[in-house]
């Protein structure tokens, strides 16, 4: 699989990122190396083996519908945010 | 050209839980303040993990039989990724490969059949309040568990369309796992529309009206867009695929900026939540806690209640609930009675020893249902009267009395609203009553002596003659002058029955 430098551009408009031109060209060469490596395991036949979503083996975890006390109140949380109004997180605006 | 609209409709449905789907975290945000219920997994803080909330695998167990649906024993939860300030997370839990809700469907009332495709749990997201140039985030929605319920491509009318919503926003209600309230955006609806020339085999290409919160909307929505995309084909043009957004005041839809359109949600299994594997045990002891729906109620009271009637009451869930217990209590109170008797010795039996008439089943459920829908819905206080409704008892007691005429029909009416009264409810129906002097006189010896009192005055006797002589419309006159004489509390028609007898 071959990592295009639109397909960089792509996931940085899905992310957000604002990427420079030179980074671009690094990202593409990094990503495309990762991919090559991973490749390696389509190698392997896997015809027969159920996808592995989970490596605990774990089934049902699952609470009781409780309500707990919280440690971190409403001022700790919003205190990590950049800036905030009224009790409410501000953002650029997004449409 | 004739084209034939095909609909499906997304739906998310708000459960009522008491905690947010991944955190213990109070999901009722309802008159609270911004941000004030949410925790670091809200705020997907790093190394915080999400733990599933059991109640919603239950609530999604009886959604789902609420629409016929089959119980998947096995689903997981998947990571849908998307870049919003509504998400802290960066993605969104969901279920998109496994979910636990499989092939069902919905009846509407018309008898139509609309397939449901599945349906998954997943989390809301937050709140965005849009400003000139910034925006707020809310978390409080965050997490909220909701239903995704994704219908087949069965609707073929804004009408079905309306009444799909309409039913599923019933189901709902009736299966107890969501607050159901509409204006507050409990259910939310997704609606893909799209024309092909009639007969055709392959659907047109169709276009997503998305984020619409009442049955009007969708309906108004869908006549809409089947207008304008007729429009574009009769020009020869092609229908773009895209999301539209709808205004409710113009009654438009709009095309939304398609640059977003590139979905690419990079779905990857969740990590962090095992998986959920059911035993069947498990899922029939959820399956019978479903109470009726509003079908069974439709076939109960199938010869009881006229369908437009039904249909009014079945928005009202707990008014059914309540129909319901004063039928079983009047199936009951046949065979009952006797036993009473033996039993509780001491207190006097009123039920059924001194009716005037034998009892017609389901006849009181039928003028109880009557007066919620001519009396009651047309109060300006009827929602708030409908939270909290009178005791099965009292509207028994006030079924009874009308019809051992005790009552007249106005009185039943001036009654029957005095129970919703937060001044006179609790009193009972036969205090409230007598405390309004509404209670007529039915004792025929005591109706005899005020008769004859009546008989005896001299005003009364060109009546008399008048009527003995053949006419018969002064026998108006002379009921009301008995009527006068009982201060309103003789019973009309006991009145003239024993009028026409002693002039006979």
């Amino acid at each position: 699989m071959e990592i295009k430098c639109e397909d960089v551009k792509h996931l940085a408009d899905l992310s957000n990122f604002s990427l420079p031109d030179k980074e671009i060209v690094a990202l593409q060469n990094d990503l495309q190396d990762i991919i090559k490596y991973i490749s390696q395991l389509d190698e392997l036949d896997t015809k027969n083996v159920e996808p592995t979503y989970q490596v605990f083996e774990m089934e049902n975890v699952w609470r009781e519908d409780e309500i707990l006390p919280q440690e971190a109140d409403r001022e700790a949380l919003l205190a990590l945010t950049k800036e905030e109004k009224d009790h409410q997180i501000k953002v650029p605006k997004v449409l | 050209m004739k084209y034939t609209p095909t609909i499906g409709i997304e739906c998310h449905v708000q459960l009522s839980t008491k905690t947010k789907l991944f955190s213990e975290v109070d999901n009722d945000a309802r008159g609270k303040e911004p941000n004030s219920c949410v925790s670091p997994v809200d705020y997907a803080l790093p190394g915080m993990l999400p733990r599933l909330n059991g109640e919603a695998i239950k609530y999604a167990i009886r959604a789902g039989r609420a629409m016929n649906c089959e119980i998947n024993a096995f689903s997981r939860f998947d990571r849908k990724h998307y870049f919003y300030p509504d998400s802290p997370k960066g993605y969104q839990i969901t279920q998109f490969y496994q979910p636990i809700i499989g092939p069902g469907f919905v009846e509407l009332p018309s008898g139509t059949k609309i397939r449901i495709e599945h349906a998954h749990l997943e989390g809301d997201a937050g709140k965005l309040t849009h400003f000139s140039n910034y925006s707020l985030v809310d978390l409080n929605r965050v997490d909220t568990p909701l239903i995704e319920i994704v219908s087949m491509p069965d609707i073929h009318s804004p009408k079905d369309a309306h009444d799909y919503c309409k039913e599923l926003w019933r189901l709902m209600c009736y299966a107890e796992v969501t607050y159901g309230d509409l204006f507050n955006g409990n259910m939310r609806f997704d609606v893909n529309i799209s024309l092909a020339p009639e007969g055709a085999k392959e659907l047109g290409t169709r276009a997503e009206i998305k984020n619409l919160n009442s049955f009007r909307s969708v309906e108004r929505a869908a006549e809409y867009e089947i207008k304008r995309q007729t429009r574009i084909l009769n020009a020869g043009e092609k229908v773009v695929q895209e999301t539209r957004g709808w205004n409710d005041a113009t009654g438009e839809t709009t095309g939304q900026r398609s640059k977003e359109e590139a979905k690419d949600y990079r779905y990857m299994p969740e990590p962090d939540l095992p998986p959920i594997n059911l035993s069947q045990e498990f899922i029939d002891a959820e399956s019978a806690k479903l109470p009726m729906m509003p079908n069974d109620y439709r076939k109960k009271f199938e010869g009881t209640l006229k369908p437009d009637i039904l249909e009014i009451l079945l928005d009202y869930p707990s008014l059914m609930k309540k129909l319901d217990q004063l039928a079983t209590r009047e199936d009951a109170s046949e065979g009952l009675s006797e036993v009473t008797t033996e039993n509780e010795g001491a207190s006097p039996v009123t039920t059924g020893a001194s009716d005037p008439s034998p009892r017609k089943p389901s006849s009181r459920v039928s003028l109880i249902a009557n007066l919620f829908t001519s009396v009651l819905l047309a109060e300006e206080k009827s929602a708030e009267y409908l939270n909290d409704l009178p005791s099965t008892n009292d509207l028994k007691d006030l079924a009874e009395m009308n019809e051992k005429k005790e009552l007249s029909s106005t009185a039943t009416k001036e009654v029957f609203l005095k129970l919703f009264d937060p001044q006179m409810k609790g009193r009972g129906t036969k205090t409230i009553a007598k405390e309004l002097g509404l209670v007529q006189e039915n004792d025929l010896g005591a109706l005899e002596k005020i008769v004859d009192t009546v008989l005896a005055k001299p005003e009364t006797q060109k009546a008399q003659a008048d009527y003995k002589a053949g006419e018969q419309k002064v026998i108006g006159f002379l009921v009301g002058q008995v009527m006068k004489a009982s201060r309103g509390k003789a019973n009309p028609s006991a009145v003239q029955e024993i009028l026409r007898k002693k002039l006979a």
